[in-house]
């Protein structure tokens, strides 16, 4: 039994095309990547750890009810908790950092999110679309704050990622997301990015008459967070890294594809001038 | 009696080894290369494609073992193959730019079983194999136990060893059956003969070997 050695040639080279036909997403994809539009300003001094905004959370994402939330055992992230909180014990009393998608400007997660999936929406935070979701769990390995959570099969390897949206709908809408409605101590405040920014600084400015230790987090962090704190504490306290960063394995694999790609064509051309080349001196050396 | 015109280069199993293994590796090539290149992502959504990475991997693994279960010393010999080197190997280096490019064919020192080439070709299968297969499985199995420093560069590893597996597959693909000298390597994939020709002429000192054993 003979193949044709045309017929096979003609389908690896079409395989091999359509591989090549994608130059790395980063060039492609329109990016809408702003460290300006909406952004929320959590100020961990004004929170009174009531759990209003991780009740508004569940009841308007329509999250399933899982049991009363305690200072002493907050619930963990995960894909039906999108907000909790992360208590701290100073003294006899909590202080609480509302844990959640910070939305940065240079997000790990849409960095490596190979269906585009996570994107950047054009008012500053970082949208999920679920359908388009594989479940390849790189966007919670790679976020440097856990947020992303995976309902995980490890068998299939079928899973879901799930995160705080924003309220994307409200926030489309002109609302504010669920929790900064809840919120009714002034903990939570929803605006431009760039009037909180301003608000921050001179909250903290404030707090330092008392406090040295009060700081802003999240105006340069992460290419600039949608969502930022007002600390009266170093970060590392309330469970934000000193300097979150798109991980440097993510940079590498952005080489890779670049490299891999750029070679790919290199030898595709290199093979045809070959072929040109070898099979004219073959014939001179045959007469 | 007419003696036969064709010797055989691989055995039967070696040749369906060869095709199913293939066969197992485009379907992880296509199904992990959308995960790769973001722009072809399309197609993974939903995972189902993932799914089909974790079905074809069993026979990309399970294949390779079970031809060594059934076949221990060819399998050993076909490892120490690709790992034994000499003076010959660099010398064909020497002369591979003008043998490929069409040179005079005579200026080519008489090879083995596989060339030089071949045997880089080998050594890479094997190598980006171990690759797939140590961080594929930390990836898949141990997912919820790795630190994410360690899945992050396991991804690394996986992607470093697809560039250069596919790559290498670009060429192997091109110089076992599309260049101009190659003449009879696919059809030898197939049927597993070539002719005694194309034996002496590309692997002469193989080609001397097995004229003795027969002789």
């Amino acid at each position: 039994m003979e193949i044709s050695r045309k017929d096979f040639l003609k389908g690896a080279a079409g395989a091999t095309g359509l591989l090549l036909l994608s130059p790395p997403a980063a060039a492609m994809a329109e990016n809408s990547q702003t460290n300006e539009g909406k952004a929320m300003l959590i100020d961990v001094t004004k929170c009174v750890s009531c759990w209003w905004c991780y009740a508004a959370c569940k009841d308007y994402n329509k999250l399933p009810e899982t049991a009363n939330p305690e200072l002493e055992q907050p619930p963990a992230l995960s894909s039906d908790v999108w907000t909790t909180l992360h208590p701290v014990k100073k003294g006899d009393q909590w202080i609480s950092r509302k844990k959640a998608c910070n939305h940065c400007t240079n997000a790990a997660c849409v960095e490596v999110c190979p269906t585009g999936a996570l994107s950047y929406n054009h008012m500053g935070f970082v949208q999920y679309d679920k359908e388009k979701c594989s479940g390849c769990g790189y966007c919670a390995e790679f976020c440097p704050f856990d947020v992303p959570q995976m309902e995980n099969n490890s068998l299939t390897g079928v899973a879901i990622m799930n995160k705080c949206t924003f309220c994307h709908d409200r926030v489309t809408n002109g609302e504010p997301p669920a929790c900064a409605a809840a919120c009714t101590t002034g903990a939570i405040t929803y605006g431009e990015r760039t009037d909180l920014m301003t608000q921050s600084e001179a909250r903290v400015a404030d707090l330092r008459q008392s406090n040295i230790e009060a700081s802003v987090y999240g105006l340069n962090e992460g290419g600039g967070l949608h969502v930022m704190y007002v600390l009266d504490d170093a970060p590392e306290v309330y469970d934000l890294p000193a300097d979150p960063e798109v991980p440097a394995a993510s940079t590498v694999r952005d080489i890779f594809k670049w490299v891999g790609s750029g070679l790919a064509i290199v030898a595709l051309a290199g093979f045809g001038l070959n072929y040109l080349a070898a099979r004219y001196r073959m014939r001179k050396g045959e007469k | 009696m007419a003696e036969p015109r064709v010797v055989e280069r691989f055995r039967k199993r070696t040749v369906w080894f060869h095709w199913i293994h293939t066969a197992s590796f485009l379907v992880l090539l296509v199904t992990g290369a959308i995960l790769f290149l973001p722009g072809l992502g399309g197609p993974a959504a939903g995972g189902l494609t993932r799914s089909i990475h974790r079905i074809a991997v069993i026979f990309f693994v399970g294949i390779p073992i079970v031809y060594f279960i059934f076949s221990p010393r060819m399998s050993l010999r076909f490892i120490k193959e690709t790992l034994t080197w000499t003076r010959d190997d660099f010398r064909w280096i020497t002369k591979a730019p003008d043998y490929y490019f069409g040179g005079d064919e005579s200026k080519m020192f008489p090879q083995g079983h596989v060339n030089t080439g071949q045997k880089m070709w080998e050594f890479i299968v094997l190598f980006t194999g171990v690759l797939f297969a140590v961080s594929g499985f930390l990836m898949w199995f141990l997912k919820d136990t790795l630190s994410p420093g360690v899945f992050q560069w396991m991804v690394v590893v996986h992607d470093f060893a697809f560039v250069l597996a596919f790559l290498m597959l670009l060429v192997h693909i091109y110089t076992g059956s599309l260049h101009p000298r190659m003449t009879e390597s696919l059809r030898s994939m197939w049927d597993g003969k070539i002719s005694k020709h194309y034996a002496r002429s590309h692997y002469g000192k193989w080609y001397d070997e097995i004229s003795k054993e027969s002789s």
